[in-house]
């Protein structure tokens, strides 16, 4: 991820305190987020619901 | 008393939990005679293996006096009378601090048991105090926190897996003989694998979350670790049952995890999941071999056994990884930006990815779990039981930290987190270095019976069971 990216995706989450005192650890933080997605297949059906869909009802 | 008892079992701290709860019911053991014998195991071991974060001796030796009164009276409180529990420090218990070991949550006193250990406790069961973990059950073997990091029995030198690594140094090394881990990304079967018992992630939604401090809602589960399987099937016996207050509880029967123990392996269908290992993550050629054992000796007690195929394990990996990250962002967020130096390094790293993901991330890998479910749910439709690896490597040194981030993800237990079926993890025999390996057993929803039983065909024929540490 671009370190200017990174650095106001950090600050829109309210990490400016992180950043300054850890930044090695942000950008390692934000370093696995943006690889992670790119392992999950895009889901086959788009109009596939997510797990768990919405129940009426208490749901117990 | 205790030489007889002795002479029979061997040593009161390797004794099991179903011979000691039947000693103590037939009034051949006492349960302060129990207990103190693992305090002095305690006393003598613990200061090299760190399982506790909080040892809770004096009240737990005076609710043993209680128990004994009360088998002396006849009077039972249940199929766990007397028997002494260690409890994951991210587990209530009340009028002890639940830190997870953490400096963010030192001090902070539980005022009420966690579902899970008042069951354990209207059960018979006496808690000895609370067991180190990864920093809220997500860090790893950590140097940077309040409390030392648990070590492993079979080598001190090296970590014991986790994140519940308490829980698995002191079952394997004879601290206690039974205690209540997490699980969320395979921190029940990881510790088990890594110390060499038998660790069990129930069906989700099978043993209530109330009181259990979350890592992710979509993945938490609360496990049985012990020495046996049978004592694994006894202790969720003890946990297990719909919480109406918990969302993610399930109104299931439960209750008769034993009843199949006996039952071998003949006639089992049994899928061999080995892309996990030789494809996907390679494993270390002893796990490998390890695997192959397995599956042999079950074929020589008349199971059928087949390949499968799932869905990658990179793929689990990062499904879980995104729906955890997500989930623990929403939980540690206002923490992690106003106290981020509370954190240990680990903890801190592995919390804050989830503020760089994004809702559409969060619903795609959601969309995706339906369809991993899916895959685990055909695959269980062809077979009774999927075998595969646990972890892919031997427990390394603890002191190797980048040795303990290149393996620790070397593992085959998040798909399970991921679909939600039951899972349990379990020594497979020793490696060259005389660490444990593992195998790992997986079954269809609610069907933990059936875990067992296999589970058990396995320790019968290899005499799992009779395996400790020599530590001590």
């Amino acid at each position: 991820m671009d370190k200017e990216l990174m650095k106001a995706m950090a600050h829109r989450a309210g990490l400016d305190k992180a950043l300054a005192e850890f930044p090695d650890d942000v950008a390692a933080a934000a370093a696995q987020a943006a690889s992670v997605m790119a392992k999950i297949r895009t889901p086959s059906d788009p109009r596939a619901e997510p797990w768990p869909a919405m129940r009426a009802g208490d749901g117990l | 008393m205790n030489a007889g008892i002795e002479a029979r079992h061997g040593h009161l701290h390797y004794m099991t939990v179903t011979d000691a709860a039947h000693a103590i019911a037939a009034k051949e053991l006492s349960p302060v005679e129990l207990m103190q014998a693992h305090l002095a195991r305690i006393e003598k071991l613990d200061p090299r293996l760190n399982a506790f974060i909080r040892l809770d001796g004096e009240a737990a030796l005076a609710v043993a006096k209680v128990a004994e009164a009360e088998a002396t009276a006849g009077r039972l409180r249940g199929p766990l009378h007397g028997i002494p529990v260690g409890i994951k420090d991210i587990i209530d218990v009340a009028g002890l601090p639940t830190t997870c070991h953490s400096k963010v949550l030192e001090g902070n006193m539980a005022t009420a048991d966690a579902v899970c250990v008042s069951k354990l406790r209207a059960a018979g069961a006496i808690v000895v105090g609370k067991l180190s973990t990864h920093e809220f059950a997500i860090g790893g073997p950590s140097f940077d926190l309040p409390w030392p990091p648990a070590r492993n029995p079979w080598n001190p030198d090296h970590h014991p897996g986790g994140s519940s690594s308490g829980s698995g140094s002191g079952v394997a090394a004879g601290l206690f003989p039974m205690a209540l881990g997490t699980d969320t990304g395979g921190s029940v079967r990881n510790p088990a694998s890594c110390c060499g018992i038998v660790g069990l992630k129930p069906t989700y939604g099978l043993v209530s979350r109330r009181g259990v401090f979350p890592l992710s809602f979509t993945l938490d589960h609360i496990g049985p670790m012990t020495r046996t399987v049978a004592d694994n099937a006894l202790m969720l016996e003890a946990i297990a049952g719909h919480d109406p207050l918990d969302p993610g509880s399930a109104a299931v029967p439960t209750g008769r995890y034993r009843a199949a123990l006996g039952r071998g392996a003949k006639g089992l269908r049994i899928g061999f999941v080995r892309h996990f290992h030789e494809v996907d993550m390679p494993a270390e050629p002893e796990v490998t071999a390890a695997l192959e054992h397995v599956m042999r000796a079950l074929q020589m007690l008349g199971a059928d056994v087949r390949d499968i195929k799932l869905p990658s394990l990179v793929e689990f990996a990062a499904v879980n990884r995104v729906i955890l990250q997500s989930e623990a962002w929403a939980i540690h967020g206002e923490w992690l930006r106003t106290r981020p130096g509370d954190y240990g390094k680990l903890a801190r790293r592995r919390l804050m990815p989830g503020a760089f993901l994004g809702a559409g991330d969060y619903v795609t890998a959601n969309k995706r779990r339906a369809e991993m479910i899916a895959a685990v749910n055909a695959a269980l439709g062809e077979v009774d039981v999927l075998l595969c690896a646990s972890s892919m490597d031997p427990a390394c040194r603890i002191d190797r930290p980048a040795e303990v981030e290149r393996t620790y993800p070397r593992q085959a237990r998040t798909p399970f987190n991921v679909t939600g079926h039951p899972a349990l993890a379990m020594m497979a025999g020793l490696s060259s270095g005389g660490l444990p390996l593992s195998v790992q057993f997986v079954a269809r929803n609610f069907d933990e019976a059936m875990l067992f039983r296999v589970a058990r065909a396995w320790e019968h024929a290899s005499g799992m069971d009779k395996k400790h540490p020599t530590i001590g």
